[in-house]
């Protein structure tokens, strides 16, 4: 198996896969050390593994088919299980797998992934097919790279290898590798039909619920040309041509931070890390990339309009945050979340008293305490026991997290606001702040938290009384 | 909270605004460059004759799978046991998938860890993956067994569960008496359902056999225990309670081998524990004296009723989820049968009920249609509801049917099954098919309604069939694993969601003059 990582500062004598040539030439002396991805720990309840941290990444290209070489469960348990939405094609909420069974992990299974690739390219035609190794197929040793190669040869379409298998580590490290798929095959495959002057990269945003779609719009009335979406509602074609951005964001630094550092040493284009949960942030990000289009015009424009829709939305806001001012939250989230969150909530009023840090990098902790106040409580690690304990101490009035400890809030009776990947509401840009506020007005008003809290009337001493 | 709200619009209103439809509009110049006449061209021929005989001679791919896999199954086992700590030896992944999975079906926390095995186990072996990760666990955790199954990883390189446990104890990592039972449980063989049965086969047969006891079948009645029930892979925590329900009416002892509805259906008390309920460790060698052991999941549990039959000696009685009367009939006669008591007047005026209400609502289910999609034994269940009420099956689709039971036959009994009633004469089986197989059943040889899981709703959409949704997993509904689907109450409750889908479907499609009041 081929494996082409990211990892700097590695101490760990057994951290099983690094490349470090890239480092050096990353960014200079300025580049953002990033630590590597942390080593899941036997014995607790870890998150997804790299193969599902590398097909999340990929199944936003929506036009694409998405093919596992594995058994088929390791399809059966993820397919069309995440909320990034496609303004169009639906090719990629199919669930494809070849399959493998007790024989094939002793013959092989190539000839049976060269007969997928042969049946999807000839019936769904699709501009190109990621094929993603799974535990067995990277330990029975398949040639999945040569596979793909021929196929690719004869069908005349790309058939990308994605060889993340579970094993090599935690979801992070499939983000990162699937990353690495897309530097090495995609990006520079292609050329736009028009030269765009101010053309720019979105890096590691998924159009979970539709975000993308409210920063485009964004983007689109500054007159900034979103070149190449990576991934959210992406087509492939338009990823082939990402090398020709003037300037790339990274919206998610956990996941592809190293992409973007690679783009700049391969082509030259400046990344920053950005995000756009808060108003705050919003307007950071599009000057940001203002900044870096080089063009003065452009800046002047940006301004205006930042300054139009922050003035809009603190109007807006008015009845919420009156609601929400001096309430305690804590958070539970992932990745670059944890410190971007922490700024839209900030704007409404909330504190927080309590960040989960487990998926974040070591600027994202740098970050978040930049943002927080002093006695805040970081959450190294999960399990749900112990955000809930943070909870309790910290008397905080709500949870922000993820669908897997929705549930766990839910037994404690703790108001909860889910942000992770299955949510369905847009709290990107500044008219997500606004839905972000009314969900979490929604949570904490609702009637039942009372109701649950409270005893029964025959376990009130002066019941009939009230 | 104002009381002037803000309108706020959310993704199912907000991208249907004009600038949202333009800007989608816009993009088509990045997708493939197919014009919207060949896409449509391409759209008719999926739905084609000719490409349903070439979707059903395909064998190189599988397209939207109606499986999951072994230690998904393994899981939901262990978690029917009182205080047990699933614990997956493998890559991390499965275990976030199977968290979530249950957690999405049952909408509740599921505890469970991973030995997070990497790169380096997978040369040097998973032994200190297993040692560490029992130790972590045990300390974090506190269980009072830990339930090992395997996933393709640990089974790929021949991790040898047995002497890895046996080190752990060694080396001091967890107590000499703590239980740990294990199942070797591959995902490239079998499903979900083979996962439960091996997990629940060795839980019994792992416990029994460390409490040195000797299976004595029938003396467990003096000190109470007659009778012992396995349910199976049930995503129906209801059904669990129904069960209890109608053995408290036979006024009989009994054990639950393997009860996870405490786990998926705890009280919301402000204070979340790991474990909630589960068959009392202590309970399962004392199984072993039982009259005899009633399976209600008879191809899922195919390795335990044999370990039952072989070693405890006793009588099994098995059959497939009981849903309808003539199911429930046989249920009860089974219980009777077992334990000597004969059947309780309450049941048999539920039994009453039931039939009263089949007859409220047989005009509107006779000659409807079904397509039916799930595991072997709720199919067998649903084939015969179906069939008692008038309902025509038409297309049956098992993903993980004959395939993986070679000596199980499946097939042939739901032949029979629909041989033996003239509504049953338009049925096809179809074992090992997936969900893009069903779409072109569906769309070529229309049903009135289709009866599935959450999966189904792809297939269903495409083919503008109603879906009911019944089975594992549900995602996209809530509570319906709170219901129960067995017995005379869950034969009620199949009757009211079905029927009240069509009249739902009566009411949406009328041309207005029969948009009748009373129905």
């Amino acid at each position: 198996m081929k494996a082409l990582i990211l990892s700097e500062g590695v101490d760990d004598p057994m951290e099983p896969i690094r490349k470090e040539e890239f480092d050096d030439q990353a960014c200079g002396s300025q580049a953002p050390k990033s630590k590597p991805c942390p080593r899941p720990k036997p014995g607790e309840a870890a998150g997804g593994c790299s193969f599902d941290g590398a097909q999340i990444t990929l199944l936003p290209i929506m036009d694409a088919a998405h093919l596992v070489h594995g058994p088929v469960a390791c399809a059966g348990n993820s397919w069309e299980s995440r909320g990034s939405l496609s303004s169009g094609p639906t090719l990629s909420q199919y669930g494809f797998a070849t399959d493998l069974s007790n024989n094939d992990i002793i013959f092989g299974g190539e000839k049976k992934l060269k007969d997928s690739i042969d049946y999807i390219a000839g019936r769904f035609a699709p501009p190109a097919i990621f094929v993603y190794a799974t535990c067995v197929t990277a330990l029975i040793g398949e040639d999945m790279d040569a596979v793909c190669k021929e196929a690719s040869g004869r069908l005349g379409i790309p058939v990308v290898p994605v060889n993340g298998p579970g094993f090599v580590g935690s979801k992070n490290l499939g983000n990162r590798l699937a990353g690495d798929a897309l530097l090495q095959y995609v990006i520079g495959t292609g050329e736009p039909e028009q030269e765009t002057p101010l053309g720019v990269n979105l890096i590691g945003e998924y159009n979970i619920a539709g975000e993308m779609w409210e920063i485009e719009k964004l983007m689109n009335q500054a007159g900034i040309t979103l070149l190449s979406r990576i991934t959210g509602d992406a087509r492939y074609k338009e990823i082939t041509w990402a090398h020709r951005a003037k300037a790339n964001m990274v919206v998610c630094s956990r996941a592809l931070l190293g992409l973007a550092k690679q783009m700049e040493s391969k082509y030259g284009i400046p990344y920053f890390e950005g995000s756009f949960y808060g108003a705050k942030e919003t307007t950071y990000s599009l000057r940001q990339m203002a900044y870096l289009l080089n063009d003065r015009e452009m800046e002047r424009r940006v301004d205006r309009l930042t300054e139009r829709e922050e003035n809009r939305l603190s109007h807006d806001l008015r009845p919420y945050r009156k609601i929400l001012k001096g309430k305690k939250a804590v958070l539970y989230t992932g990745g670059v979340k944890s410190w971007s969150v922490i700024s839209a909530l900030k704007e409404l009023g909330i504190q927080v008293v309590g960040v989960g840090t487990n998926k974040s990098s070591d600027e994202d902790v740098q970050r978040i305490a930049d943002r927080v106040s002093d006695d805040t409580e970081y959450i190294p690690e999960g399990g749900a026991s112990r955000i809930i304990k943070t909870v309790r101490e910290r008397k905080a009035d709500i949870m922000i997290a993820g669908g897997r400890n929705m549930y766990v809030a839910m037994k404690e009776q703790i108001p909860f606001v889910d942000i992770n990947q299955e949510r369905h509401k847009a709290y990107a840009g500044y008219e997500g702040l606004l839905r972000l506020a009314k969900e979490l007005v929604d949570s904490l008003d609702n009637p039942i938290w009372r109701l649950a809290s409270s005893p029964a009337p025959w376990d009130k001493e002066d019941s009939y009384d009230r | 909270m104002s009381k002037e709200r803000l309108n706020i619009p959310d993704y199912n209103t907000l991208f249907t605004e004009e600038r949202f439809v333009q800007q989608r509009e816009n993009k088509k110049q990045f997708e493939a460059p197919c014009s919207a006449q060949e896409t449509a061209e391409a759209l008719a021929y999926s739905k084609s004759a000719e490409y349903l005989e070439k979707n059903f001679d395909r064998k190189a791919v599988v397209i939207n799978p109606h499986k999951a896999c072994q230690p998904l199954g393994a899981m939901m086992a262990a978690l029917g046991f009182e205080k047990t700590l699933p614990f997956v030896h493998g890559s991390q992944g499965c275990n976030s998938y199977f968290r979530s999975h249950l957690s999405r079906h049952f909408k509740e926390p599921t505890p469970a860890v991973s030995s997070s095995m990497t790169e380096d186990a997978a040369v040097f072996g998973g032994l200190s993956n297993m040692v560490d990760g029992l130790e972590n666990a045990v300390a974090l955790y506190k269980p009072d067994m830990v339930a090992v199954c395997t996933t393709c990883m640990a089974e790929v390189i021949g991790d040898d569960l047995s002497a890895f446990i046996g080190t752990a104890r060694q080396k001091g990592a967890i107590a000499q008496d703590l239980p740990v039972t294990f199942a070797n449980t591959p995902s490239f063989i079998g499903s979900h359902t083979t996962g439960y049965d091996a997990m629940i086969k060795n839980i019994l047969s792992q416990l029994y056999e460390r409490s040195g006891l000797q299976a004595a079948p029938g003396t467990g009645e003096e000190s109470g225990e007659k009778l012992n029930v396995l349910l199976g892979f049930e995503g129906y925590t209801g059904n669990f309670a129904e069960i209890r329900k109608i053995l408290n009416a036979f006024d009989t002892k009994y054990t639950l081998l393997g009860d996870h509805s405490g786990n998926f259906d705890s009280p919301a008390t402000g204070e979340y524990e790991y474990y909630y309920g589960g068959t009392k460790l202590d309970d399962v060698p004392k199984a072993a004296n039982a009259l005899g052991s009633l399976v209600l999941q008879k191809y899922t549990l195919k390795k335990t009723q044999d370990f039952i039959k072989g070693t405890w000696k006793q009588q099994v009685s098995a059959m497939s989820t009981p849903l309808g009367v003539k199911a429930t009939d046989k249920l009860l006669e089974a219980i009777s049968e077992l334990t000597g008591l004969p059947v309780p007047a309450s049941l048999i005026e539920e039994r009453g009920r039931v039939i009263d209400a089949y007859t409220d609502s047989h005009p509107y289910l006779h000659g409807k249609r079904v397509s039916l999609v799930g595991d072997p034994d709720l199919l067998i269940g649903l084939i015969g509801f179906c069939l008692e009420v008038g309902m025509e099956p038409v297309h049956i689709l098992c993903s993980n049917g004959d395939v993986e039971y070679n000596d199980v036959k499946f097939k042939e009994e739901a032949e029979a099954l629909l041989a033996s009633s003239p509504f049953g004469s338009e049925a096809t089986v179809y074992v090992g098919k997936d969900l893009w197989h069903l779409r072109s059943l569906l769309i070529n040889d229309p049903v009135d309604l289709v009866i599935g899981s959450s999966h189904v709703k792809f297939a269903a959409k495409d083919s503008n069939t109603p879906l009911i949704r019944v089975g594992f997993p549900i995602f996209d509904r809530h509570h319906m694993h709170r219901n129960p689907t067995i017995g005379y109450q869950g034969a009620l409750n199949l009757l009211t969601l079905i029927v009240n889908t069509v009249l739902e479907q009566l009411d949406n499609n009328n041309s207005g003059f029969n948009y009748d009041l009373v129905r």
